[in-house]
């Protein structure tokens, strides 16, 4: 199946500014596309791209069988975007944001009540439907902002960093309405910089850096292919001895291992679920009690150092 | 659909004229008021031999800078959208970009002829107290006509001003500049004859072509007799608004590009 957004080579500059640099992408149709990378990667630079919003300097992207710079009209009768920074008229109501929204959007008034009523009751802003959002919070904003594209339910669903400012129930219930959405048949574009965002919703998963694509994979793909992905802190009854430590990394896909206390170790592996309990099992076999065992996962500066061998701080500075 | 899509743009606009319909009820209070002081005050400073009854003559001037000055206040609105990249999201929507253009030109239009449509109720009751003449149903509709005219190419004008920049300051600049040009060489203080004996030519011929003396003079031919009506007059405000309406659709288009 052809993909149903095709990027060649889109290119965006601003001055000097290479915001965007010869991105090649292939989204196919119904996956969540993740879209990871630092402030300033280029995420929403190439999605206002997509949306036809502004024009590549070079290259270009396909919507469909659509080319945006050829037919832009045609191009946005396919997609909708949710924007990073709310984009509401401060003196409008949640309602009347919301319901002229879907109006334009060509939604009959039957349909265009039902939903309206159903997001902003979904998204907690039902009691607030008819307040101004001048007096809104952040989050609240953020909120009207994601129940546009939830409400026309475009064949491409941009959304833009959907969570941000968005407390941890709020961000559930959101991650939860976009599968929802992709379900009912949307392919959804997913930009974020929250790796854990990005890996509980993506099928796959791009990873920009000063606008040039560094990767592009399935989530655990990335996340294990990166050397010492996962961390399992392991704390004993008792000290270590050194030769257990040596014994441990001798084991398969453990990468390295840490005494960070005598009786505390950091094991860097990959593939932790696999190999836990194999640890497990090697602990109880040498006769060593395990006071508490706690897995991580690696997060978006592990994946990023990776890549490109920067920190994102260091990455931020240069 | 393209006709809705134009709809659902003016809904929009119009709903956020009326958020603001106590603040316009003021405005018009203001504008009547400013209308009756000059009544009191001018109608016997002004010379006779030129304008025989200043305050009739004024009221279709009035009407018309009102109509230009509500229909202006879309541009406004436009250019706060770019600094706060509102823009991006009236550009997102699956319209097309001429029926977004159009429908802000005529949302601008029709917010002015409702904000100038009370002047103009005071300025047919006021010809009719003082000259007994009331327009036929042609000549109104005619009148109305005009002010359509120069309210859609006032609209499309603001509008086009206020995609070409970012900066409010400059904008605004650019507002008092148009502002001033067309209200000082038009006929809507002063008549025709007077602006000829005392201003040089190049301000006499923009105050001839100038929209708002022809949307004024075009009401005074039907109201008062003088000027005449001529038909070019019309062929002006029809190109103005034709004009500005396609330089607004076109500076949407190019709005993608920045
Ligand atoms: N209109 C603009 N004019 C000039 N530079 C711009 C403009 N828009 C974006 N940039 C620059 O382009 C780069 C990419 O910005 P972009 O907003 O696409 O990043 P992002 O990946 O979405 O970051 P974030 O996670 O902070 O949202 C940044 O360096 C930004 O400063
Ligand atoms: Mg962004």
């Amino acid at each position: 199946m052809a993909p149903i957004i095709r990027t060649v080579n889109l290119t965006k500059k601003f001055g000097s500014l290479v915001a965007v640099d010869h991105l090649n992408l292939e989204i196919e149709e119904g996956e969540i596309f993740g879209f990871l990378g630092p402030n300033g990667a280029g995420k929403t630079t190439t999605l206002l791209m997509l949306i036809t919003v502004i024009k590549p300097t070079e290259g270009t992207a396909y919507v469909g069988p659509y080319d945006v710079t050829r037919e832009p009209d045609k191009a946005r009768t396919l997609i909708g975007m949710a924007f990073q920074e709310p984009k509401l008229l401060w003196v409008s109501t949640p309602w009347d944001v919301l319901d002229w929204h879907a109006k334009v959007c060509g939604l009959s008034s039957e349909e265009r009540r039902k939903r309206v009523r159903w997001a902003l009751e979904e998204l907690g802003l039902w009691n607030e439907r008819h307040k101004s959002i001048h007096g809104f919070s952040g989050g609240m904003r953020k909120r009207v902002e994601i129940a546009k594209i939830l409400i026309q339910r475009p064949k491409i669903a941009i959304v833009d960093e959907p969570t941000a400012q968005i407390d941890i129930v709020g961000k559930h219930r959101i991650w939860n309405m976009i599968r929802a959405l992709r379900d009912e048949g949307s392919t959804i574009i997913l930009a974020t910089n929250e790796l854990y965002e990005a890996d509980v919703l993506s099928d796959r998963v791009a990873i920009i850096h000063k606008g040039k694509l560094l990767v592009c994979d399935a989530p655990k793909k990335l996340k294990d292919s990166i050397l010492g992905g996962d961390v399992i802190e392991v704390v004993l009854e008792k000290e270590v001895p050194s030769k257990i430590v040596e014994e441990l990394k001798a084991i398969n896909r453990i990468v390295d291992v840490l005494a960070v206390k005598p009786n505390c170790l950091k094991i860097y592996l990959n593939q932790a679920e696999e190999v836990l309990p194999r640890i497990t099992e090697f602990f109880m076999k040498v006769h060593m009690p395990v006071k508490s065992i706690q897995m991580s996962e690696p997060s978006l500066d592990d994946v990023f150092v990776h890549y490109t061998g920067l920190t994102i701080e260091e990455a931020q500075k240069r | 659909m393209a006709v809705k899509a134009v709809m659902h743009i003016m809904e929009r606009d119009i709903r956020y004229f009326f958020r603001f319909k106590w603040w316009v009820a003021g405005m018009v209070s203001m504008n009547l008021a400013d209308l009756f002081i000059m009544a009191v005050v001018y109608t016997r400073m002004v010379n006779p031999n030129l304008v025989v009854n200043y305050f009739v003559f004024f009221a279709p001037g009035l009407t018309i800078t009102a109509l230009f000055a509500a229909a202006f206040m879309i541009g406004r609105e436009v250019n706060m959208e770019i600094r706060r990249d509102i823009i991006h999201y009236m550009l997102s929507l699956p319209i097309k970009r001429w029926e977004l253009a159009f429908g802000r030109v005529l949302a601008g239009s029709v917010r002015g002829l409702i904000y100038m449509s009370p002047l103009l109720l005071t300025t047919l009751a006021i010809t009719y107290l003082y000259t007994s003449v009331f327009p036929s149903p042609l000549e109104l509709f005619t009148i109305i006509f005009t002010l359509f005219l120069v309210a859609i190419g006032t609209s499309g004008l603001s509008i086009s001003l206020a995609l070409s920049t970012t900066s409010f300051e400059k904008y605004i600049t650019m507002r008092g500049v148009v502002y001033y040009v067309l209200f000082f060489c038009s006929t809507v203080f002063y008549p025709m004859t007077l602006i000829q004996s005392s201003l040089p030519t190049p301000l006499v011929l923009i105050a001839r072509y100038n929209p708002l003396s022809c949307g004024a003079d075009l009401s005074r031919a039907f109201l008062l007799g003088t000027p005449p009506f001529s038909f070019w007059m019309l062929l002006d405000l029809g190109i103005f608004a034709l004009f500005f309406a396609l330089v607004a659709a076109f500076a949407y288009r190019r709005a993608m590009q920045k």
